[in-house]
């Protein structure tokens, strides 16, 4: 039975189109999402951002049966994209959520709860040292995070736990539709060593979240967050399950399959 | 840990501590309203984004773009201008807090963290120092 949960990874630098290639992958988007994708300057950016896409119409396809060319999905003023024909699905609140960093794009999916999803690639910074980068965004986590932070072993691996705080962070943004706008510093996320992660929303623990992170190889990490909106305490318990399910990674060229055999299956 | 210098100059609205409460559903992921036990309650867009009423000086917006560029790593034919867009230059939510930071350091003010994670185009990011620098000088 359809659950409506996906978890979906892609490594875009195993993608390598030429010009041509890739034009003709653009093209089998809708027009308004071709415009968005050729206005990112850098080649990397319009990759990610051509494969983001083809992962939201795959994944409304396969879980909601739409066919491709009937899928519209449009976004919140803060650039969350969402599904607008999605009523009458038998999922109450199917939401997704896209991320990419680095070498991955992954999207993430559910029935019910809102959901967010981040990745982060971690790099060295080259031109500072780790801890003048971590300076840079001293007031996006809060004392206590750092203190946490400061108690790990080299300055790698605080890196490491600094990039986690804030993919948490920015999963939970994502998940909620808030926008850049929301401080993280009233975020405050607690754990035992990175498993039982809950968050501290105005100093106030929130037990409506719940969070997950997964190591994708040496150098990219993704949260998950997922949450209810108001009103649903009652279903919360049943519908979400203790353990996250894991990713599966897909490539490229099954998402462009699975269109065209969509396609045929709608031309019988 | 260094910490963030200076006090806050820029115009924000602090939201009363209160669990978050978020719109239901798809469609109103719009907005989402604090309110407080108070009389009045307060209900504010959660990117605030700043009236301005001076716009950016040259050498203002040419400072801006150079550490725009800095940052993103763009490539000398690349132009960035006003109309630029952080996103569409490949900007990640990193790379805006650590612009925003080589521009407090550049102009010698402090930009509130809401302010900072909602500045998403050149304009914005210069008009906004242009403001809190008129800001500094009257105060």
């Amino acid at each position: 039975m359809e659950s409506g949960v996906r978890r979906w990874l892609v490594n875009v630098s195993l993608w390598n189109p030429s010009v041509d290639q890739f034009a003709s992958v653009v093209s089998l988007l809708p027009e308004d999402e071709q415009r968005t994708i050729t206005k990112y300057m850098k080649f990397d950016d319009r990759k990610r951002a051509l494969v983001s896409r083809l992962l939201q119409y795959s994944i409304v396809h396969e879980v909601l049966g739409i066919p491709y060319d009937k899928i519209i999905i449009h976004r919140t003023l803060e650039g969350k994209p969402y599904l607008i024909n999605g009523i009458g699905s038998p999922f109450s609140n199917f939401n997704f959520n896209v991320s990419h960093h680095g070498d991955y794009v992954g999207i993430a999916s559910d029935p019910l709860c809102l959901v967010g999803l981040d990745i982060v690639s971690i790099m060295i910074p080259e031109q500072t040292t780790e801890h003048e980068f971590m300076s840079n965004f001293s007031s996006y986590l809060t004392a206590l995070e750092w203190k946490n932070i400061a108690k790990t072993g080299t300055s790698e691996v605080k890196l490491r736990e600094f990039y986690r705080y804030w993919c948490l962070k920015e999963a939970f943004v994502k998940a909620t539709g808030a926008g850049l706008g929301f401080g993280f510093h009233r975020l405050e996320f607690h754990h035992k060593n990175w498993t039982d992660i809950s968050v501290y929303i105005d100093g106030i623990e929130s037990r409506e979240w719940k969070f997950s992170l997964y190591k994708i190889d040496e150098r990219h990490w993704a949260s998950i967050a997922r949450g209810l909106a108001n009103g649903a305490d009652e279903q919360f318990d049943a519908s979400l399950p203790v353990t996250e399910v894991g990713f599966i990674q897909r490539t490229v060229d099954q998402l462009i399959q699975s269109r065209s055999h969509g396609a045929q299956q709608n031309s019988c | 840990m260094a910490s963030v210098a200076g006090t806050a100059s820029a115009v924000s609205v602090r939201p009363p501590r209160r669990l978050l409460q978020v719109s239901n559903g798809i469609s109103g992921l719009k907005s989402v309203s604090f309110t407080n036990q108070r009389k009045s309650s307060v209900s504010i867009r959660s990117a605030p984004r700043l009236r301005v009423s001076c716009a950016a000086k040259p050498e203002t917006m040419e400072k801006v773009c150079f550490i725009v560029r800095k940052q993103l790593a763009i490539a000398d034919d690349t132009p960035v201008t006003g109309e630029s867009i952080f996103s569409q230059l490949g900007a990640d939510s990193l790379d805006t807090v650590e612009i925003v930071m080589g521009l407090e350091e550049e102009f010698g003010i402090s930009v509130e963290e809401e302010s900072a994670q909602s500045i998403s185009t050149v304009q914005h990011a210069a008009d906004m120092i242009e403001l809190l620098l008129e800001k500094k000088k009257a105060a």
